[in-house]
């Protein structure tokens, strides 16, 4: 194992974060006040408790989720990405890494930006409600792993992408609605039953499930479920890194 | 001398159906400086982006200090520096945390004082923190070396590391090419510039259209090819040639008022002693001589024209 060459990728990417840490940070502490001024204030003040859980309370897992799935795919996406773009690339196509020290070092610094963000994000909200987290090592457990398989999610889109539009379009198209539509701002159980069924096809309702579960102990399918959904995307996006780099797909010429 | 690098039968088809490299059989020596000639679009950079793995590989192999370079990726590639022809660098990035970055790629501690030396040998360590994108091309291009040096390689492929350089900035860079070599460091580099590959290398390779034409050593192949030119310049202009200085190899000048010779410096008897009694014999008054010998480039061209020797 290339140690040295982890080391070096996840330094050199988080001092990419690290130089526009206010950027980093600001917005999406910003975005989520407005979340919770929008939802948790006008929504709130008519639906008041989902399933014994006051409303402004319920949507912040719902809320974490929504920015770390953004997160991670963005920066994983971008890191990867501007290499090809710039040029660069060229140094890490002929290191003597493995596929696996590659990810290790992209993907960790991505997941560990949005990790950050998550955590950021559940700090703020207890100026707005009262959080009480039921299960906080399965809370942190979940945020890890989402951030890490969404992180691979992003890595694969920023070897796809040829453009930087190609790189924005399917966070925009893909994972933020599914995201709204997985639960972040409701139960499923809300829902009238033809939709409930359509929504067990969205693989964000299994994570946003069972985040919420780690805070409030009640989830919308059940944990072994989100487990293995998530398992199971973890496993499919190495696979797909896997054979990218064996193919040389959008890597080598 | 042994091979560090070994390159059977190598074929090249980009996915377009362009076929890049058409066979290329290579044997680099522990050492040497090889300087890699060709037209655009002949395969030079195919040939060393194949072998440090940046393109795949249609058929052949490559072997590096005998390491496989498909199989046994990592021992081979952590003998290998490289710099590319275009200036690809990382802008926001200071030109210190650059060059330890790829050191750290490549496996290798942190080593600052190393580190440190490579930027003072490349004139760099003034402008170890500022931002890459504030620096000019030719201290890019610099950037770039160093980045290759860093992981301190046995082998150092540079592509076109002179191009678009200033005549200053050329030397500097010969300057290290030499102190690299003097260190046992092999170096393959890829020019335009015929009088680069003059100065520098060993042996000379050159490749048209995905095939290596020839590889030989650079004092060899200019004695081999060379020819030399004798113009003899004349006190009064002639018309036409007399007949007793006929013979092979001789043209009037352009105004009647030299005689240019050409003959091989390789041959036994060259015919300049005969040629010189001849144009006493003939009454002629001789008022200037001098020699020319063709450069490698006119050997190129002349290769690139005819096609495989």
């Amino acid at each position: 194992m290339n140690l040295a060459a982890i080391r070096a990728i996840y330094i050199f990417e988080m001092s990419r974060t690290f130089r526009t840490i206010w950027q980093s940070l600001v917005s999406p502490v910003l975005s989520t006040s407005l979340y919770f001024v929008v939802f948790g204030t006008a929504i709130g003040s008519r639906i008041e408790t989902v399933e014994g859980v006051s409303y402004g309370a319920f949507i912040v897992p719902g809320l974490i989720m929504l920015t770390v799935l953004q997160q991670s795919v963005a920066n994983a996406g971008f890191g990867i990405y501007f290499p090809k773009f710039v040029g660069t690339i060229y140094e890490l196509l002929s290191a003597p890494v493995t596929v696996l020290e590659i990810v290790i070092g992209y993907v960790g610094a991505a997941a560990t930006k949005a990790l950050m963000i998550g955590l950021i994000i559940l700090a703020t909200s207890t100026f707005f409600v009262d959080i009480r987290i039921a299960h906080p090592v399965w809370m942190l457990a979940f945020l890890v792993m989402t951030s890490f398989s969404f992180a691979m999610l992003g890595f694969i889109l920023g070897i796809w992408a040829k453009t930087f539009e190609q790189l924005n379009l399917v966070p925009m198209l893909l994972i933020t609605p599914l995201v709204f539509l997985g639960g972040s701002f409701y139960s499923i159980s809300m829902l009238p039953p033809v939709w409930q069924t359509i929504t067990m096809f969205n693989p964000v309702v299994y994570l946003i499930s069972g985040f919420r579960w780690s805070f409030f102990g009640l989830a919308d399918v059940p944990v072994a479920a989100s487990l293995a959904a998530i398992s199971v995307f973890a496993g499919l996006c190495l696979l797909a890194i896997w054979a990218i780099f064996r193919t040389g797909w959008r890597l080598r010429t | 001398m042994s091979s560090i690098v070994s390159v059977t039968g190598l074929r090249k088809t980009y996915a377009g159906g362009f076929q890049a490299l058409k066979g290329v059989d290579l044997e680099i020596a522990e050492g040497e400086v090889l300087a890699l000639l060709g037209p655009n679009g002949a395969g030079k950079t195919t040939l060393i982006s194949t072998i440090c793995g940046i393109s795949t590989i249609t058929e052949g192999a490559i072997t590096v200090g005998g390491h496989d370079v498909v199989r046994d990726f990592r021992a081979a590639r952590n003998m290998i520096g490289l710099v590319p022809q275009e200036l690809h660098v990382e802008g926001f990035e200071s030109v210190f945390s650059t060059v330890r970055f790829t050191r750290g790629l490549f496996g290798k501690r942190r080593d600052d004082a190393l580190i440190e030396q490579i930027l003072r040998d490349l004139a760099l360590w003034d402008k170890r923190d500022e931002r890459i994108m504030a620096l000019s091309g030719g201290m890019k291009r610099r950037v770039m070396i160093a980045k290759a040096l860093a992981h301190e390689p046995r082998i150092l492929f540079l592509d076109e590391p002179t191009a678009g350089v200033d005549v200053e900035l050329r030397q500097s860079m010969w300057e290290v090419m030499r102190g690299l070599k003097a260190r046992g460091v092999t170096i393959i580099l890829t020019t335009h510039y015929i009088e680069e590959a003059e100065a520098m290398a060993d042996r000379v390779g050159v490749i048209n259209k995905g095939e290596l034409l020839l590889v030989e050593e650079t004092g060899t192949l200019m004695r081999q090819m060379g020819k030399k030119t004798l113009t003899v310049e004349l006190g009064a202009p002639l018309e036409a040639l007399p007949p007793a200085l006929a013979r092979d190899g001789i043209v009037l000048g352009p105004d009647g008022a030299s005689l240019i010779y050409s003959y091989d410096t390789a041959a036994r008897q060259t015919g300049i002693t005969d040629l010189l009694a001849d144009i006493r014999g003939a009454g002629l008054q001789m008022v200037d001589l001098h020699t020319t010998q063709s450069s490698l480039e006119d050997i190129f061209v002349g290769l690139v024209k005819g096609g495989r020797r």
